[in-house]
């Protein structure tokens, strides 16, 4: 594997990542936010928005460490087993 | 006008770092602030002093700046959480590594400024979901983005220039956004800030003469940290350093937690005849470094061409977000 071919797959990787990043916000943009801008502004609400999001971004975050793990091991070091 | 202004305020930036820099190296060889360059076969000894000079430059080219263009407390917004993460760097270069799970505390007093000068807009605009109310929240996020932007600029300071080079392209991405927004002030801040950075560059590219020392890319985090904050352009800087957090946030999740490089078991990456290759081993951890040089033998210029390259890659999807999903 040469370095260009390095530098594609890791610029592959972030690419997935970035737009894993615009298609979560989407979902939250048309699902949890119009939701809860509905019913009102109640801080209980607003603590659940937030919570929500911060939840979501935190999976995000873990998708994305397990998704390095497959690109390092599988696809870069071509390692069989991870 | 306003095109000469900026210029000079960048062009004193830059001679100040170009002149700043070989002195600092002096002071520091003298004080005995001085690394191991571990990447070379000869092992040469580097004074890590050279970010003293970046943000010694950056503070007076912004006093001057705001003594002529004016908006006194976004200049200083910028100086002080500069000064403060500078000096937790210091302190750590002086006296040696500061616990990690302490050190991200004195980072957090770097944003102190900026809450308490009361700069930042508690609504920043998301992708599709558009401006959002975080009154309460925006402010602990604040307090967060010290520490995790700082320790990510750290982490990207690991080969000869390896740290302006990527840091060079989230300040060209904000530039271009200030630039098109019209806001004057954040571009001229950001624009001293690059020439500050390419002066440094001078000293630090391969093969380098001084170190920036975590004094330096502690400074040029917070100063990350508040351009995303001040500019508003939050999400466009996470997007810009995804290979810094990357780098940062997999070798915590690598480590189980908040742990010393130093105790680590297995380096990410190993060196051979002065060529750089990814380790093989599970234990050692992710790093944007060890997925560059996997299954090949790359140099030091290799490696940091290959990061650069990363970074501005994500500074163009940044932009790319900015304009087409966020506005200016």
């Amino acid at each position: 594997m040469s370095l260009s071919r390095n530098i594609l797959t890791v610029m592959a990787l972030l690419t997935i990542v970035w737009a894993s990043l615009l298609a979560v916000m989407f979902i939250m943009a048309f699902t949890i936010f119009p939701a809860l801008e509905q019913t009102g502004g109640a801080l209980i609400l607003n603590i659940l928005r937030v919570s929500l999001g911060l939840l979501i971004f935190a999976i995000w975050v873990y998708a994305w460490y397990k998704l390095t793990r497959l690109w390092l091991y599988r696809i870069l070091l071509n390692m069989k087993h991870t | 006008m306003w095109v000469i202004v900026i210029s000079l305020f960048a062009a004193i930036s830059l001679l100040l770092t170009v002149i700043l820099t070989p002195l600092m190296g002096k002071v520091g060889g003298r004080l005995g602030l001085t690394g191991i360059d571990i990447h070379k076969d000869w092992r040469p000894i580097i004074p890590k002093t050279g970010g003293l000079a970046v943000i010694a430059s950056v503070s007076i080219s912004l006093l001057i700046s705001s003594q002529i263009i004016g908006e006194q407390v976004i200049h200083l917004v910028f100086i002080l959480p500069m000064l403060i993460a500078g000096l937790v760097g210091v302190v750590e270069d002086a006296l040696g590594e500061i616990s990690p799970k302490v050190k991200p505390l004195l980072l957090v007093l770097a944003a102190l400024p900026i809450l308490l000068l009361e700069a930042y807009v508690p609504r920043p605009i998301l992708p599709f979901i558009g401006g959002t109310r975080l009154s309460r929240v925006y402010p602990l996020m604040v307090l967060a983005a010290y520490p995790v932007v700082g320790n990510a600029a750290n982490s990207m300071d690991i080969l000869n220039g390896s740290m302006a080079l990527t840091s060079l392209p989230f300040f060209a991405m904000a530039s271009t956004i200030f630039l098109l927004r019209g806001d004057i002030t954040l571009l001229s801040i950001t624009l001293v800030i690059m020439s500050s950075l390419l002066g440094f560059l001078i000293y630090n590219k391969y093969p380098a003469r001084i170190f920036s020392g975590n004094s330096g890319s502690l400074a040029v985090g917070a100063l990350m940290a508040t351009v995303a904050i001040v500019g508003r352009i939050e999400v466009a800087a996470i997007i810009a350093l995804l290979p810094h957090i990357l780098n940062e946030m997999h070798v915590i999740f690598s480590m189980g937690g908040l742990r010393s490089a130093k105790s680590l078991r297995d380096r990410p990456v190993e060196i051979d005849n002065g060529f750089i290759t990814a380790s093989t081993r599970k234990t050692a951890p992710i790093t944007l470094l060890r997925m560059l040089s996997s299954n090949v033998r790359i140099t030091e210029k290799q490696a940091v061409a290959a990061l650069t390259a990363v970074s501005i890659y994500t500074s163009l999807l940044a932009l790319i977000t900015q304009i087409l999903f966020i506005g200016m």
